[in-house]
């Protein structure tokens, strides 16, 4: 039989828990990897055309529906771009608020991806639904902690879900100081979850499969970067916004629709494990000594820390939002007066996947000319390939394909990889020769 | 605490307003004490409304193959036959149920029904057997209240729940 081709295809019809549309083509041939290629689908190039000719007090609602996941880091990053465009400084208090809402974005991504998505891989279950037989008080700690994230972005946004209240120049709403103290409350609550969380994510027994790597993050001098800063890399860059397209490049493969994207001709990582790595000196110090109590150490060449490093910020954006809603004052005014004006601009913050870039062109009554956008998936499309070549040839290619396959998913899985909003399902086709 | 729920679910996309018609149609023709609300697409957020509450009355679209605008009453034993894509992107009204049956915090009863959808497009309006079907279901539900003092009291019992 080995001396035969064969292929076999198979279809996983349904929960595979990754987001989107992928498929994976594997044809291993003599016992080795000779074609490897992971096709996706993503969905956020239509809007990059549906958005010329829109207002730019249009931009921050419509790229809000790029994903329904992390929301406020599209409209977060396209406020910003707009607001630096128009010479725009908005307050102190518009600010912190966005931070602390994109703390909310990131405990509700970071804490659903961990215990409805990851979590299973590690305990031997197909499903949260199958491990919350066994396991209930895991996956009720994570609903726990993801509504904590949603009530953050309710607080700001009006709903979770393609929230509405960031506008260029600030937000169209403050919330009343009551409706603060309550979200405060339950950031108390959160806190002791999340601190068990960390300690029971480093208790969690991962694959050794140390690779090497370049983390790609912001970087923001004296604070740990979520929506501000500029970008950062392990190979020593250190650049603005406005130059990432000098560094980064995005280029198209046949066999995928979404662009990858290379950092001196490699591919790199963008998300948690690429944060903490780059940016983990900056944590609180009772953060830091949790992790040290824990065993948890960064940087981390072993990509199935990913799910340990979720939890980590999970905590520090429970810490960071309680911070910054501590002695809330409503403004007389929670955003600012705008004029546009014609010209191009660039901006970055921290998607709860990893680095987002949005660029903009105007003309002088604030239409937008062009737009692009680059998303944390489409940049790590690169580094999942050369993942699972490294990972599987570790895993053992004589495997069977159902191993095979369930560990190909483990592996994408572990990049949180929003691949787009409509169908769920990993086809594998491994062809042996 | 409010012991009973009736909750529409829907998104802006043509007949997947169902759930949304539905609770346009009741009106305020239910009791004050019983919450009334429309969702879109909630999430694993519906499994913190569920245990709130102590019966719900939950309507949404399906596409089961049937006669558009026919409505399905769903009792435990259907909605937990089939299994879908469990995402955080999509995590579906079905995936929340059996998520939360698992946790056991669904309510003591829990009436669950489907109207069958063709389209769900974006921005599309619903068709007339869809606003149909909503509004004979409000009325069906008013009336069961009307008889019997509480809401759907007949087909709750039906689909009670054990845990």
């Amino acid at each position: 039989m080995a001396d035969q081709q064969r292929t076999v295809s198979i279809h996983v019809p349904v929960l595979t828990r990754v987001e989107g549309e992928g498929a994976l083509q594997l044809r291993i041939q003599d016992g080795r990897i000779e074609e490897l290629k992971l096709r996706i689908y993503e969905p956020p190039r239509f809007f990059e055309k549906l958005l010329e000719g829109r207002s730019f007090d249009e931009v921050v609602d419509l790229v809000a529906r790029i994903c329904g996941i992390c929301p406020a880091a599209y409209q977060i990053t396209a406020a910003q771009a707009l607001e630096k465009l128009f010479g725009l400084e908005p307050s102190s208090w518009v600010k912190a608020m966005r931070r602390a809402m994109y703390c909310g974005e990131w405990i509700q991504s970071h804490s659903l991806h961990i215990h409805l998505l990851a979590a299973p891989d590690f305990f031997g279950y197909d499903s949260a639904i199958a491990m919350a037989k066994d396991h209930p008080d895991i996956i009720r700690r994570g609903l726990k902690l993801q509504a904590v994230g949603n009530a953050l972005m309710e607080l700001f946004g009006a709903r979770s879900v393609h929230p509405v209240g960031i506008k260029v120049g600030g937000f169209h709403h403050a919330p009343p100081r009551d409706q603060v103290a309550r979200i405060r409350a339950q950031i108390d609550e959160g806190l002791p979850l999340a601190e068990e969380l960390v300690r029971w994510s480093a208790g969690i027994t991962m694959p050794q499969d140390d690779q090497v790597f370049t983390s790609v993050a912001s970087f923001d001098a004296g604070r740990y970067a979520i929506e501000a800063g500029h970008i950062g890399a392990s190979d020593g860059l250190l650049i603005s916004a406005e130059e990432f397209e000098q560094h980064f490049i995005e280029y198209q493969v046949p066999h995928s629709t979404a662009f990858f994207s290379r950092l001196a001709d490699r591919p790199y990582l963008v998300g948690p494990l690429a944060r903490l790595n780059q940016n983990g000196k900056q944590l609180p110090a009772s953060i830091q000594a949790l992790m040290k109590e824990t065993g948890l150490t960064f940087p981390g060449r072993n990509m199935f820390m990913s799910l340990a490093a979720r939890a980590v910020e999970i905590l520090y954006a429970l810490v960071e939002a309680r911070g910054l809603l501590d002695h809330y004052e409503r403004p007389a005014r929670p955003d600012m007066d705008v004029t546009p004006r014609a010209g191009i601009a660039m901006a970055c913050t921290e998607a709860p996947r990893g680095l987002l870039w949005h660029r903009y062109q105007t003309d002088a009554a604030g239409r937008i000319v062009t737009a692009r956008i680059v998303p944390p998936t489409s940049q790590n499309q690169g580094r999942i390939e050369e993942d699972l070549q490294q990972s599987l040839t570790a895993f053992g290619l004589e495997k069977d394909e159902s191993a095979l396959r369930l560990h190909c998913e483990k592996i994408i899985r572990n990049y949180d990889p929003c691949i787009s909003c409509a169908t769920h399902f990993l086809r594998l086709v491994v062809d042996r020769q | 605490v409010t012991a009973d729920w009736v909750v529409g679910i829907g998104s802006p996309s043509g007949d997947d307003q169902a759930g949304w018609l539905f609770v346009q149609a009741l009106g305020n023709r239910l009791p004050n004490e019983t919450r009334v609300v429309r969702l879109d697409r909630p999430g694993s957020a519906l499994i913190s409304l569920l245990q709130e509450a102590d019966r719900v009355i939950l309507v949404d679209a399906m596409q089961g193959g049937g006669r558009p605008g026919a409505v399905r009453h769903l009792v435990d034993g259907d909605w937990t036959r089939h299994r879908g894509g469990l995402s955080s992107h999509g995590l579906g009204v079905q995936d929340c149920l059996m998520l939360a049956r698992e946790l056991r915090c669904l309510p003591k009863m829990l009436d669950l029904y489907g109207i069958e959808i063709r389209a769900a497009l974006p921005g599309a309006v619903p068709s007339k057997a869809i606003v149909s079907a909503a509004r004979q279901l409000a009325d069906q539900i008013v009336a069961n209240w009307h008889k019997t003092g509480q809401v759907d009291k007949k087909s709750s019992d039906r689909s009670r729940n054990t845990n």
